[in-house]
């Protein structure tokens, strides 16, 4: 239950690496989309070209650390959540309520990847104005991968406890503020 | 009935510990059932409610006030306001929160500000002899005009709740005064406690330092001259001003500043992806929330029923500062932003309230929210930051909350605070 920090359960060795994957990949588009406004900035008044294609890219970026980052943020405990009733309760409340709060991210998260799935399927035919060679259905594929990632973690949390404390997970803390 | 089953369910979801943004996104399936409309329509909410270009803004206003935070900007802005106000009595105190409106210009973060400005001065100021709450109580309630200074990704988030009618510009521009308004009233409040209590004064820093000082804030200060010259010369607009912005903070902090790790960068990446995509998520979730809203027609009932409590502005105005105020100490920010601006927009436009003006009024309720017990984000930083049990925070800070009141009633009550800059600038 996360006290070897590296160590632990071998599945979740496994999602440390889909964990991390996720986080490098949310990390590598927020570095390109600030790379990409401003070169359509610099397109449009010093090349006077005025490209068309940074807006649309970034957005999909955006789309993409959008899911699989809130996927990590799970995982790591990030979410915002109110506490305030929860953690007053006895403990023989407690823990049936965390089941229930695990069984409807269970839901939620599978719903994102079935309707996600369809929503991708429905809209392949159809392209973005400014990338034609673009299919919709690309764009929305962040949807039902981050809710396919999103569904292991909340799996992993259930059969193998919380994973917050793992090393990978507390890399980026500060070592000032502890807890907070 | 409708109504009920969705807010009920949310309500439901939020208490046994649900993560919001999850809880808005089963509530609306919840709803979506109960009005037989089906899930596919749910989930083109959802995917479509990040794919809008001026959200891009967020992650840029973010990153940037976190690589200037971390990269020894904050430093240097409290050197600076020390240059600035440090020699007066209580100065330290003015210090923090002049140093908050510098913070405020560069990041629209008040838990940023906390974090950073308080690590620096709050044991500063305990060493020259200020109790440590009432250090930590000024930290936490200057942090507040970072919600309302331009940039403030908060106004992103509520003109994209508004569902894109108030302009990011006119809300920029618009926080300036009630920003200014705030830390004023607190610097005065300061003022008349240092002289009762007797605090200390600094130093008048000699001239050649004082200008190496102001020099070095000055590359960090340019950061809102970009984004505000930017967006009121038409040059950019605010997503695009935006990654400039970041731009700006990394070869600042990289090239001049030169006291950044590279090495720290992999952390501070990883903690912005966290930090962005708990807010990214909720405003995705948040859509698809707004949209069964829309269809029960929540937002014109709600109207109706406050419009026919009383028909006056100002009483609709207080009961709607009592909401907001109640929920804020409850719950966070921007949940709350994406949540009450479609609900209670069409109530306040009904009594003829300009959205700019209600946008400003939300902030500062909302930020008086974060540093309310029991559910306060900048309280709880600040409290950790100082190693102070929040009670105490809390004690300290019950001055600071009747001068909040002051200000929160003034933008209320006076619209040519938030309205005759925007006025002024945009037309």
């Amino acid at each position: 239950m996360g006290h070897h920090p590296s160590g632990g359960h071998p599945v979740s060795r496994v999602l440390d690496l889909v964990y991390l994957a996720c986080i490098w990949v949310a990390g590598a588009c927020i570095f390109f989309m600030s790379i990409f406004i401003p070169w359509g900035i610099f397109s449009r008044y010093v090349l006077g070209t005025g490209a068309q294609w940074p807006e649309p890219i970034s957005i999909l970026l955006m789309v993409v650390f959008t899911f699989l980052g809130a996927a990590c943020s799970y995982r790591a405990g990030g979410h915002i959540a109110v506490e305030m009733l929860t953690q007053r309760l006895p403990s023989s409340v407690q823990r049936p309520l965390r089941g229930v709060v695990h069984l409807l991210m269970l839901g939620v998260s599978l719903f994102m990847l079935w309707y996600g799935i369809q929503l991708c399927i429905g809209t392949w035919g159809q392209s973005i104005p400014e990338l034609p060679w673009m299919p919709v259905g690309f764009t929305y594929l962040p949807v039902p991968v981050g809710g396919a990632v999103t569904a292991l973690f909340v799996l992993e949390h259930i059969l193998l406890g919380d994973q917050s404390r793992r090393a990978v997970v507390t890399f980026d803390h500060e070592p000032a503020q502890g807890a907070a | 009935m409708e109504a009920w089953v969705l807010l009920g369910s949310f309500f439901v979801l939020i208490l046994i510990g649900t993560p919001v943004a999850y809880a808005m996104g089963i509530a609306a399936l919840i709803g979506a059932w109960w009005i037989e409309i089906p899930l596919d329509a749910v989930m083109i909410a959802i995917a479509n409610g990040v794919n809008k270009f001026s959200l891009l803004a967020i992650p840029f206003f973010v990153l940037a006030g976190a690589i200037m935070a971390e990269g020894g900007m904050a430093r240097r802005l409290v050197a600076f306001a020390n240059v600035l106000v440090g020699f007066i009595r209580g100065g330290l105190s003015l210090v923090n929160i002049l140093a908050s409106t510098f913070f405020g210009a560069i990041s629209g973060s008040s838990m940023a500000d906390t974090a950073s400005v308080g690590t620096v001065l709050i044991p500063e100021m305990e060493k020259k002899g200020y109790p440590r709450d009432f250090a930590t109580a000024v930290t936490v309630s200057g942090s507040v005009q970072a919600i309302l200074i331009p940039p403030s990704h908060n106004a992103v988030i509520y003109s994209l709740a508004a569902g894109g009618t108030v302009s990011i510009a006119a809300l920029f521009i618009a926080g300036v005064l009630p920003g200014l308004l705030l830390g004023l009233t607190l610097a005065i409040m300061c003022l008349f406690m240092a002289r009762k209590r007797n605090y200390p004064k600094g130093e008048v820093i000699p001239m050649k330092q004082a200008l190496k000082i102001c020099a070095d804030a000055l590359w960090g200060l340019a950061t809102m001259v970009i984004i505000l010259g930017g967006i009121l010369s038409g040059v950019f607009t605010p997503t695009e001003s935006a990654s400039i912005a970041v731009l700006w903070a990394f070869f600042v902090t990289m090239f001049i500043y030169r006291d950044y790790k590279w090495s720290e960068m992999p952390k501070l990446v990883h903690r912005t992806v966290k930090t962005l995509s708990i807010v990214m998520i909720l405003i995705a979730f948040a859509a698809s929330f707004g949209y069964i809203m829309t269809l029960m027609q929540i937002p014109m009932k709600i109207t109706a029923a406050l419009t026919t409590l009383s028909d006056n502005r100002y009483v609709i105005l207080a009961l709607i500062n009592l909401l907001l105020l109640a929920l804020g100490t409850l719950m966070d920010m921007a949940p709350l932003i994406l949540i009450l601006t479609p609900i209670l927009l069409p109530v306040i436009t009904s009594i003829g309230v300009d959205p700019v003006h209600f946008g400003m009024i939300m902030m500062v309720n909302l930020g008086i929210g974060l540093i309310t017990p029991p559910v306060g984000g900048v309280l709880f930083v600040g409290a950790a930051v100082a190693k102070l049990p929040m009670e105490q925070v809390v004690k300290a800070l019950l001055p600071f909350f009747g001068a909040l009141l002051l200000v929160l009633i003034a933008v209320t009550y006076i619209p040519a605070l938030s309205l005759w800059l925007p006025g002024l600038l945009l037309n």
